[in-house]
């Protein structure tokens, strides 16, 4: 079995035709494997969410290959139709704000998911504590979102995208609206998910001072997806 | 499964409670609105139930009194009653009158009967306080809604009457308050000129009037006998129309109420396309206010049928709260109506089929909005 999680090959994203086309992703090919957290950086407008939104089958490439795990999702045209089914069962989402559902308390935000996909209600919220004790919120689990406060609601967003036990994770700027300290603490809490969950994470940031807490950076330029290595600052983590 | 409609609904309860009060107030109009339909038709057959004829002999190619102008002599109820099978016959008017009072009349239809007849048209059970008349002039019987009280005196023409019985809930097909009067005492009142139309008259060579006209001659059969066959007995030999009590009744609610019943149905109909629009704009605009969560549902992987379930009940429960309400807000303010409102649970079960249909049509819009929601939307930039 491999050990990639995610596999990308000459991905191409274009909007428009003709003169008002516009290039976004031009060819990018990239792995991320299981246990890894990449950052991926770019200037604004450059592509991330895109890429990111590519990756996690909600927008449609223009071509190219993408592998969850090991299925072949995508080979220029998505190779299932039901591409919500797909991110039901792969992947966890974490998003710039919490964007958790204001209606549900904390226990139901990450129930949900696993009810959808036809766990029972007993064997859902058996594992939502599990992760919230992992999470260390567990006394929160019956608080409504407006109850906490930014980090305890990243913490239980964190909570949501693990309950279906995704193999892959995809972060959009899932510290942007924190403060530097929660933000370090949830980027390493993102770490430890990734070694002790064997998830692939992919985190979009515009915070430098995260890097240094991610395995390895992917970064967008000239429309290609280049990957480097950080330097690693122990300190933090 | 987590119930989202129930969650969603409990997170806004105030405010939710308060929009299907808000539906629920136009659906109460839309009950009071057939109500007043029913209310129609039961003060219709007040008078002619009350009356309890059989036959109802009328003005030849009249359809009665209670349709169009109806004369025929005094006398005639003496030649009805020799009629094979008639039990009784009497003579009686109807009249619209104002009875004064204060500074505000009060309008009223006057039943004109003989007192010492034998047909009479109050009716006992609505008889509240004092007699029914005793003497064949000066006395009247009111209605409690008129307002007088019992030994009031009350002028009509340029008599005094004295209140010597009340009745309650006693209207016309009009639904004007009814009052009895004596037949004498009816036909003065109508006949009553003054002094200056009476030589107005003279001059034209008018000399006298017939002031013993009335309205209808009433009978009774004998038991054992067909009323069509009684009927058609008195077209033929004495040349007026003749009309059942389910004739009569027919023609009241056929004829006259049924116009009526068109537009309150036609009402009806644009109250309840109204609630349904309200309730369609109510919803559209609840889901829009949802259109994040309902985006971050999608791109989580929430299947459509989930979110769309959550629309469709809270629609549901939106319908079923202001069918509610509307239903305690009818059964509240009915009786301050000044005609008779009829509230029925058949008309009840109807408008909640009716509601029920409607919201479920009216969800038809949030469930659009579901699935043309761009999961995308979620993730910002």
């Amino acid at each position: 079995m491999s050990q990639q999680s995610i596999r990308v090959e000459n991905l191409v994203k274009n909007f428009g035709e003709g003169d008002s086309r516009v290039d976004v992703i031009d060819g990018a090919s990239f792995s991320v494997d299981k246990g890894e957290l990449i950052a991926l950086i770019a200037p604004s407008g450059a592509g991330k969410t895109t890429l990111l939104m590519m990756i996690g089958c909600v927008q449609e490439p223009t071509s190219g290959q993408i592998w969850l795990g090991d299925e072949k999702v995508y080979d220029n045209k998505w190779l299932s139709k039901d591409t919500r089914t797909i991110r039901r069962e792969k992947i966890g989402f974490i998003f710039q704000a919490h964007y958790l559902i204001p209606f549900l308390n904390v226990i139901d935000n990450i129930t949900l998911l696993p009810q959808a996909n036809g766990q029972t209600k007993e064997e859902a919220e058996k594992f939502a504590m599990e992760l919230l004790e992992y999470l260390d919120i567990a006394d929160k689990a019956h608080a409504m979102s407006s109850q906490l406060s930014g980090g305890q609601n990243q913490r239980v967003a964190i909570a949501r995208a693990l309950a279906n036990k995704p193999k892959i994770i995809l972060a959009d700027e899932p510290t942007a609206a924190l403060d530097t300290e929660r933000s370090v603490s949830v980027v390493q809490m993102l770490k430890k998910i990734a070694i002790e969950q064997d998830v692939a994470i992919i985190m979009v940031t515009h915070d430098n001072a995260m890097l240094p807490l991610c395995d390895r950076i992917l970064k967008i330029e000239d429309k290609k997806v280049v990957s480097s290595k950080v330097m690693k600052d122990t300190s933090m983590i | 499964m987590i119930n989202l409609a129930q969650k969603d609904v409990s997170h806004s309860l105030g405010k939710f409670l308060v929009t299907a009060m808000g539906v629920g107030m136009l659906l109460g109009i839309v009950l009071i609105m057939i109500g007043v339909y029913r209310g129609m038709v039961v003060d219709a057959e007040i008078l002619i139930g009350d009356i309890n004829a059989d036959l109802w002999v009328v003005q030849e190619n009249t359809m009665g009194p209670f349709a169009e102008s109806s004369r025929v002599h005094e006398d005639l109820k003496d030649s009805i009653s020799v009629i094979d099978g008639v039990k009784y016959s009497e003579a009686i008017t109807f009249q619209n009158i104002q009875l004064p009072k204060g500074t505000m009349p009060v309008r009223v239809m006057a039943v004109g009967y003989d007192p010492f007849g034998n047909i009479n048209p109050i009716n006992p059970n609505r008889l509240i306080k004092g007699s029914k008349l005793t003497k064949d002039h000066y006395q009247i019987v009111v209605s409690k809604e008129t307002g007088f009280k019992m030994h009031d005196e009350i002028v009509l023409a340029r008599d005094r009457y004295e209140v010597v019985g009340i009745t309650e809930k006693t209207v016309s097909s009009g639904g004007d308050l009814l009052v009895y009067i004596s037949l004498k005492d009816a036909q003065k009142i109508q006949f009553l000129y003054s002094n200056s139309r009476v030589r107005n008259d003279r001059e034209r060579g008018i000399t006298g009037n017939d002031t013993t006209m009335v309205n209808a001659i009433i009978a009774t059969l004998k038991s054992g006998y067909n009323t069509d066959d009684v009927a058609t007995n008195i077209k033929e030999w004495k040349h007026k129309s003749v009309y059942t009590k389910q004739e009569q009744e027919d023609i009241l609610t056929k004829n006259l109420i049924e116009r009526a019943s068109k537009q309150i149905g036609l009402f009806t109909a644009i109250l309840i396309l109204v609630s349904t629009i309200i309730i369609a704009l109510i919803i559209y605009t609840m889901t829009l206010e949802k259109m994040k969560e309902i985006s971050i549902m999608k791109l989580i992987g929430i299947p459509n049928s989930i979110i769309i379930k959550m629309i469709v009940q809270e629609t549901l429960l939106l319908g079923v709260l202001a069918f509610i309400s509307g239903n305690i807000f009818s059964h509240l303010i009915y009786e301050k109506f000044p005609k008779r409102v009829v509230l029925e649970i058949p008309d009840a079960w109807m408008l909640f089929i009716v509601v029920i249909i409607a919201s479920i049509l009216s969800s038809f819009i949030g469930v659009k909005k579901v699935i043309s929601a761009d999961p995308a939307a979620a993730i910002g930039g």
